[in-house]
């Protein structure tokens, strides 16, 4: 569903990504891991060309994304994205943030975007939040709205870069609730996360990067009880 | 009674009242069509185009960089000895408000947009909206909010700058008040007044100002 083949990514003379080659396979959760600047969040974000690829091809359900005839908000639209910072639209309300892709981007009618908002905003817990405005949510309710969002645009693949790194800790556990149904019900998910607990549960695959290259990726239980690698090894006695 | 009716500080007003009306005609026009500019040049400094970019710079930086005092000569005198062709005084006021508001307003827009994190970009851009839907549901409401202090400050300094139109012999407020001294050689009188007429528009636009800063929380 998604192939990445040598990716690499530099920003000015400073190379980020130096070769990256990745398989994810549709209904498949991948989790990457890896210390802060490893070049993870720069990975995923080249997945839905948020970052301009510098050499090498990232194929999208067969579209080549480095192709310069390509639809990127056709793309988009099929690819959810979910940030650490939620970057929700403050201006508009709860139910505006997560009508409006469909309105825009599909040319809904407003009724049809809401019928199509309501059962999402319900799967977050959010139901009683429709009319709020971003501001007055707590940061966990904020990235479930932000779930919601892309959520609407019935994506085939979610990213998530980081979502849970800017919640207080007693709010990581609803987002990531949500995360695990999602991925309970099929969706195609690559999550960037310091969370190896949910990592470990519900990753069908996990990706350890670092100094921007994958350094190894195994099922959980291999690579958390039984990591090959030195610098996963090193890695992984530090945060567990 | 009659002492107040009598008094040159009452029988100055009928022509301080015409006055502020070109004054106010010639603020607001000039201000829509400042607008219009700076919301053109503005985005054009923001352009990655270094043509568009460039094109932009010169023009804040030579309405900025010069009085618009000289601004308004030039437009009324010298761009008609250029061309042979006479534009009318208020014409040339609001051309001259239009052309030199459009340059400071350029950098409110510039800097407003600017201001917006890009996390609200990269989230609309990865909804699938286009970068032109991005901007006009997304950045542009959020950015105009932040404009609203610095275009009401620039309102106030643009309706002062049209005092400046008095040396073209445009009939604005202080125009007015100086033919009225022109008369009756009651300068304090009729000064006093013309200050009075700017502060009935200034003061109140600035308490709203603040009350929509508070608002705003900018």
């Amino acid at each position: 569903m998604i192939t990445v083949k040598d990716l690499h990514k530099s920003f000015g003379s400073n190379e980020v990504l130096k070769g990256i080659n990745a398989e994810i396979k549709e209904k498949e959760v991948v989790c990457v891991i890896g210390p802060s600047g490893s070049g993870k969040s720069t990975f995923l974000r080249c997945l839905n060309l948020l970052e301009e690829v510098t050499s090498g091809d990232v194929l999208i359900q067969g579209e080549n994304l480095t192709d310069p005839k390509i639809n990127i908000n056709d793309v988009r639209s099929r690819v959810g994205m979910v940030f650490q910072h939620f970057n929700l639209f403050p201006h508009m309300t709860v139910m505006d943030n997560i009508t409006i892709g469909p309105i825009k981007v599909k040319g809904m009618k407003k009724t049809e975007a809401e019928k199509i908002a309501h059962p999402l905003l319900e799967k977050v817990g959010l139901s009683d939040k429709a009319v709020a405005y971003p501001e007055s949510l707590s940061g966990g309710q904020k990235q479930r709205v932000a779930i919601a969002r892309s959520l609407a645009m019935e994506p085939s693949i979610m990213l998530f870069d980081e979502p849970t790194s800017a919640l207080d800790p007693e709010l990581v556990g609803d987002v990531l609730a949500v995360m695990k149904d999602l991925a309970q019900e099929g969706m195609t998910m690559v999550v960037v996360t310091h969370e190896m607990g949910f990592a470990r549960e519900v990753g069908d695959r996990v990706l350890f990067m670092d100094e921007g290259i994958i350094m190894e990726e195994d099922v959980p239980e291999r690579l958390f009880g039984n990591p090959q690698n030195p610098r996963t090894q090193e890695f992984l006695s530090k945060v567990l | 009674m009659e002492f107040i009716t009598e008094s040159h500080y009452f029988r100055v007003m009928p022509f301080l009242l015409e006055g502020l009306v070109w004054t106010l005609l010639i603020t607001f026009v000039g201000l829509i069509l400042g607008f219009i500019l700076g919301a053109i040049f503005g985005f054009a400094r923001l352009s990655k185009s270094k043509l568009i970019y460039g094109i932009a710079t010169v023009y804040v930086e030579v309405v900025r960089g010069t009085p618009i005092l000289a601004q308004i000569l030039f437009i009324y005198f010298g761009l008609s000895d250029l061309t042979g062709i006479n534009i009318d005084k208020i014409t040339a006021s609001i051309i001259a408000i239009a052309v030199n508001a459009g340059a400071y307003i350029a950098e409110i827009v510039r800097g407003a947009v600017y201001s917006i994190d890009t996390g609200q970009e990269e989230a609309g851009r990865s909804i699938g909206l286009t970068r032109n839907q991005t901007m006009r549901y997304i950045i542009w409401p959020q950015a105009f909010r932040r404009m609203i202090p610095p275009l009401g400050n620039q309102f106030v300094i643009s309706l002062k700058d049209t005092s400046l139109f008095s040396v073209i012999a445009v009939g604005e407020l202080l125009y007015m008040g100086q033919q009225y001294y022109g008369m009756t050689f009651q300068a304090f009188q009729a000064l006093t007044m013309v200050c009075v007429m700017y502060l009935v528009i200034t003061v109140p636009t600035a308490v709203y100002l603040r009350r929509v800063e508070r608002r705003l929380d900018v």
